[in-house]
């Protein structure tokens, strides 16, 4: 008896899996089509509506997502010492945002701030400082681990590679006794540079192709069921 | 509050979080973290504002709570759609109702793979060929020989085909081991390049930040 309502059960999922196979191949297939087909014709248009759908579905997504840091964090907030406190900035961080988004759209501001957008301030002071503190930071760090490349192990690939690093950093200095370099990194930019990533690009489109392709067919299911 | 306060206040915030984040080159300690808890608040919080401003509510108010008369019923439920779609999502969380939750994924993945596919073959993989197929329109032939040499020994830096002896280890033959040296050549030079490019960028925002704190301090102290 439970032997057969395990078939049964694991029929029914195959039977998801298949439902859900058909429905990433017409959807795909026919935003594919639609895509490189004229804009005004049945199949442009729908793979228009099937754009924007995504466009909004991705939207609601990315809230659920927002709203999953929250409440992750506001579990954690009982545990002060398993990072309890962080957990309580961030949520902090994110009801000031909000609720400075709010006064801006309701123009709740008064006094001399009647008529400002204080939001777009904020924005400024804090994510445009932080993420350009952050991005300043990673200099040190791109330093630090290119001395340590050559520390670990001398390889040739390892010493092209620094080689590389010099000429590009070195040709950067507007020196003038040292022009030669600087057209060493104009031509490595032009040429091998050019060559080396133009081949890795069609290798990732090739790939995403290929992915793609196995996705469409139902290869590879990143939807599976449990 | 005045606009000239506001400012004031907010350029002391962007001080003391400047520092914050700097403070990680001593050690890694709670300022830091403080900082970087902040900006992931903030970041969570924007980026929904700017899902529900910019995205849901256009959306929202052209089909669902369109005033227009002529909006049809069917209009109206596909507005509903999305929003369906994406509550579903949120059944993922649980074990029980999580197939459900698939059917937004499903969704999702087809017309991304569709845009996708359409993306890297006319956006990367043509034009890109076509570039290379042109190698030799370069001014110098040489030139245009490592161009084409560089392109096609990459591509076979990255395949994994090979025969097996009969000691069942993988063996290639001498040329295409060649191809494939020149090729990891040509990704190893790209790769140090696009490092030092990286310093560079990061050396360039690192100033600037260090610029506009030295202004604001120097501004405060009357310099």
């Amino acid at each position: 008896m439970q032997a057969d309502r395990k078939t049964r059960r694991r029929r029914r999922l195959k039977l998801g899996n298949a439902v859900n196979a058909t429905l990433v191949l017409a959807l795909g297939f026919t935003t594919m089509v639609g895509l490189i087909s004229p804009a005004d014709s049945t199949v442009g248009l729908t793979a228009d509506i099937f754009l924007q759908l995504a466009g909004v579905l991705a939207a609601v997504a990315v809230l659920v997502g927002v709203s999953n840091l929250l409440f992750v964090h506001l579990g954690r907030l009982p545990r002060v010492r398993k990072g309890g406190f962080y957990s309580l900035v961030v949520i902090l961080s994110a009801a000031a945002v909000t609720a400075v988004q709010v006064l801006d759209r309701t123009d709740a501001w008064g006094g001399d701030l009647e008529g400002e957008k204080v939001g777009p301030r904020l924005f400024g002071v804090i994510q445009v400082t932080l993420e350009s503190a952050l991005a300043g930071l990673v200099f040190f760090f791109l330093v630090y681990a290119a001395y340590r490349l050559m520390r670990h192990r001398v390889t040739w690939a390892n010493l092209v590679f620094l080689a590389a690093v010099l000429i590009v950093l070195v040709g950067w200095l507007p020196l003038k006794d040292w022009e030669g370099v600087g057209d060493v990194r104009d031509w490595l930019m032009e040429i091998p540079v050019t060559a080396g990533s133009r081949g890795l690009l069609i290798g990732i489109g090739l790939g995403t192709v290929t992915v793609g392709m196995r996705v469409l067919l139902g290869r590879e299911r990143a939807y599976r069921e449990p | 509050m005045t606009v000239e306060n506001l400012d004031l206040i907010a350029g002391w915030a962007g001080l003391v979080l400047t520092l914050m984040v700097f403070s990680y080159l001593l050690a890694d300690n709670f300022l830091y973290r403080i900082a970087v808890h902040v900006l992931i608040g903030t970041a969570g919080a924007y980026i929904a504002i700017a899902a529900v401003e910019e995205v849901l509510l256009p959306w929202l108010r052209a089909t669902v709570f369109s005033d227009d008369a002529e909006t049809s019923a069917s209009i109206r439920a596909l507005g509903m759609l999305p929003i369906f779609l994406g509550v579903l999502l949120l059944l993922k969380a649980s074990p029980r109702f999580a197939r459900m939750g698939n059917l937004g994924t499903v969704f999702m993945i087809g017309i991304g793979t569709g845009v996708a596919l359409v993306g890297a073959v006319i956006g990367t993989v043509l034009p890109l060929a076509r570039d290379a197929s042109n190698s030799f329109d370069h001014e110098s032939v040489l030139n245009g020989a490592v161009l084409l040499v560089g392109t096609l020994c990459t591509l076979v830096y990255f395949q994994y085909l090979s025969r097996r002896r009969s000691d069942g280890e993988p063996a290639n033959r001498v040329h295409i081991r060649t191809l494939r040296f020149v090729g990891q050549g040509f990704v190893t030079l790209t790769l140090g390049a696009l490092y030092a490019s990286a310093i560079l960028t990061s050396l360039s925002i690192f100033s600037s930040v260090i610029q506009d704190q030295l202004r604001f301090i120097l501004d405060q102290l009357g310099g």
